[in-house]
């Protein structure tokens, strides 16, 4: 019976790919405005020169500047204040998801829809439309890269204390509590970063837990949904029970732990694993595996959260608000710069078509070597399709996000349950939204 | 006439760059500090006059008032602590012939302040991660030297083991600055050496201790780097330090405004300390 399933999940996730490539990796791209042009671009993508080389090989009249500022921050305030003074943005910018309702609201963003972007929606992955277009209607950016959620997990470790790959959540708690025993208590089944509220927020995600939500005039803000709260306590369970650690992300700790062998499995980012490869470099090598993330039920499709993962905005003071939204989709559609980005930048698509480039599934390389040979790609492919498509941001995220490291600090040191570490999180960031002149609920 | 202009005439220079780059930006901040952040739906926020508002809201801020609290305590505990055993290795060291291994130890003691705040900010994240800290290895602990409860006490440590070595520096300078014959003179009345350290040169410091603990009240109140970096390591109080907080205010919540407030009410209130502390050690002085 079980293997009956597998084979039909396996056959649906074919489908699903066959669905993904029957939309050409390349599409026909809007006509160029005529006349030369020169776009600057505020980019941090490494190698991004190299790939916009096609771009104006295709492009003779349009010439392109990129501007590396910079991860995240560094470009927002640089943008943030450009935006505020009405002169000085670039035409095309790269911004995080998490943070594009923040600039959407500084109103310096063009919408897209003006210049052809809404008939692309179907080219990327369905989520992806979501974050750039929360209302359907205005496209306040183009998806580049993105960081579905799956497991990463040490085959020796799960082989050597006799676990199989676990499916479900029910699954995995069983695995860790069997992990802790046999292991004296050595190896941590899994760890929960503590101090990444989008990582707890994919988690959540996955199950359909909405964090904020656009209402009318205003939002509605619920940070202590059903989903959170079942997700938290969870986690929770298997903290107090020490069958999962709770080591600080990127920390010296974390990749000594991941290293050594005293850690089994994570949740980690499409991203992620390129991380791995990159701090561990010949520790455990070959001995990683990625698998689907467990599931709340047995049997469905695969759903998943994001974590991470950024778009391509045009300012308002674009002079050729044309040309920048036709070089947005062309770096983020055609197969020459997708190819590129995953090459130099390890970007992992956010075309729908992009998934299933061969350059992904190349397994000689890293981050898929590091995996053991095992084409990671696919994985994390279908995590994306699996992606809940109605998950939206707000524009005060970034207190939100700091927050959450506090009240789960409570929870850890016993002081607060789940319920009221999640409940302490919507009371104080809701006061702060509206002590910021938020209207939110 | 010719003997009033030429005098501005050579300050000018420097009037023109203490205005542009002291004057201007914290009239600016005054300025900035007035305005309040206004929003109506889904629209950018608006600047709009405020008058005294974020004053009166950074008064009513429970988490800006915990972290005066907070920085109140740590002058307390650490400044006193770096100040005596800062005495002490000046006075040990003064005492001591000079030698290759008095040279080495003031080398020594004095490299710390030589490495960059946020450097020592990563390297003592290091020292306090629980399962790698050398000191949890020898001890055979699991002492969590970054949990949020006893943050501020590491960061205390930090704080001493790079200053305290700036701070004997210039006391021992000071004590280097003392005639010899008023030594002399002491040993003929047959002082002991405790008597020679009590009721000499412990007097004799006491200007360059007023100079150093000024230095440090100043110095604690704008702690910043060492919080900041140790911040992806664990859970860091946004309000750990006034500092910290109004960073954040400006640069994670966009709020210009509240921000210069804070930078304000930060100043006035080293100002205020730092005065406090003057007039009295003057006044025993006296």
């Amino acid at each position: 019976m079980k293997k009956v399933m597998l084979s039909l999940s396996a056959l649906s996730i074919s489908t699903l790919l066959l669905a993904g490539s029957a939309l050409a990796a390349d599409p026909a791209f809007p006509k160029a405005p005529s006349g030369n042009i020169t776009l600057e671009v505020w980019s941090w993508v490494p190698g991004l020169d190299k790939t916009v080389a096609s771009f104006e090989k295709a492009y003779p009249n349009i010439k392109i500047k990129i501007l590396n500022l910079g991860g995240g921050p560094a470009t927002y305030t640089k943008l943030q204040t450009a935006i505020k003074a009405g002169a000085g943005a670039p035409d095309v910018a790269q911004v995080e998801y998490g943070f594009l309702p923040a600039f959407a609201d500084t109103g310096g963003l063009a919408d897209l829809s003006k210049y052809g972007a809404g008939d692309y929606e179907e080219y990327f992955v369905p989520w992806t439309w979501g974050q750039v277009s929360p209302d359907g209607k205005a496209v306040y950016a183009i998806p580049q890269d993105t960081g579905p959620f799956a497991m990463v997990y040490r085959n020796d470790i799960l082989k050597k204390y006799g676990v199989a790959v676990p499916k479900t959540w029910d699954e995995y708690a069983k695995a860790a509590a069997t992990v802790k025993t046999k292991s004296k208590g050595t190896v941590k089944f899994g760890n929960f970063y503590s101090t990444f509220a989008p990582w707890f927020m994919a988690l959540a995600w996955a199950d359909g837990g909405q964090f904020f939500k656009r209402d009318g005039d205003g939002w509605i803000q619920n940070l202590n949904n059903a989903s959170a709260k079942k997700v938290l306590n969870y986690w929770n369970g298997m903290i107090r029970r020490g069958e999962v650690g709770t080591l600080a992300g990127f920390s010296a700790d974390y990749w000594n732990a991941a290293g050594a062998g005293k850690l089994a499995t994570n949740m980690e980012a499409a991203w992620g694993p390129g991380g791995y490869a990159g701090s561990l470099g010949t520790k455990s090598a070959g001995m990683w595996r990625a698998a689907p993330l467990p599931q709340w039920t047995a049997g469905g499709s695969i759903k998943s959260g994001n974590w991470g993962g950024s778009s391509n905005v045009v300012t308002t003071q674009s002079k050729n608000p044309q040309a920048a939204t036709l070089f947005a989709l062309w770096l983020n559609l055609s197969s020459t710069a997708i190819t590129a980005d995953w090459n130099n930048g390890g970007l992992f698509p956010a075309s729908d078509a992009g998934l299933a480039l061969p350059a992904l599934a190349v397994t000689s390389k890293n981050p898929s070597k590091f995996f053991g040979g095992q084409n990671i790609s696919a994985v994390y492919a279908q995590a994306s399709r699996g992606v809940n498509v109605n998950f939206e941001w707000a524009p005060w995220f970034p207190f939100v996000n700091d927050n959450y490291t506090k009240q789960i600090d409570r929870m850890l040191k016993g002081q607060l349950t789940p319920d009221q570490a999640l409940d302490a999180w919507q009371a104080e960031s809701l006061a702060y939204a509206k002590q910021n002149g938020f209207t939110v609920k | 006439m010719r003997y009033r202009t030429t005098p501005w005439l050579f300050l000018t220079p420097f009037l023109l760059a203490f205005t542009a780059f002291f004057i201007a930006p914290v009239g600016y901040a005054v300025y900035l500090s007035l305005f309040i952040k206004k929003r109506s739906g889904f629209g950018p926020a608006q600047n709009v006059f405020g008058g005294l508002e974020n004053y009166l809201r950074a008064f009513q801020d429970t988490a800006f008032l915990q972290s005066l609290g907070n920085i109140l305590l740590f002058l307390a505990i650490q400044v006193p602590i770096m100040l005596i055993v800062a005495t002490a290795m000046a006075l040990i060291l003064d005492s001591v012939k000079s030698g290759s291994a008095q040279k080495f130890f003031r080398t020594a003691f004095y490299l710390p302040y030589t490495v960059p705040g946020v450097i020592a900010g990563l390297l003592w994240g290091y020292l306090y991660s629980k399962n790698l800290s050398p000191l949890n290895q020898i001890t055979g602990l699991k002492t969590d030297f970054l949990s949020s409860s006893i943050l501020l006490f590491s960061i205390g440590n930090i704080v001493t083991w790079t200053w305290t070595g700036y701070n004997m520096i210039t006391l021992y300078a000071a004590l280097q600055n003392v005639p010899g014959d008023i030594y002399e003179a002491a040993r003929i009345d047959g002082a002991s050496n405790w008597n020679l350290t009590r009721y000499i040169k412990l007097p004799l410091l006491r200007p360059a201790l007023t100079l150093t603990a000024i230095f440090s009240i100043i110095g604690t109140m704008q702690i910043f780097s060492e919080p900041f970096v140790l911040r992806p390591l664990g859970y860091v109080p946004d309000n750990i330090t006034p500092n910290t907080y109004l960073y954040l205010a400006v640069a994670r919540d966009g709020n210009f405004g509240y921000g210069a407030a804070l930078a304000i009410i930060m100043a006035l209130f080293t100002l205020i300390f730092s005065s406090f502390f003057l007039r009295n050690v003057r006044g025993e002085t006296a």
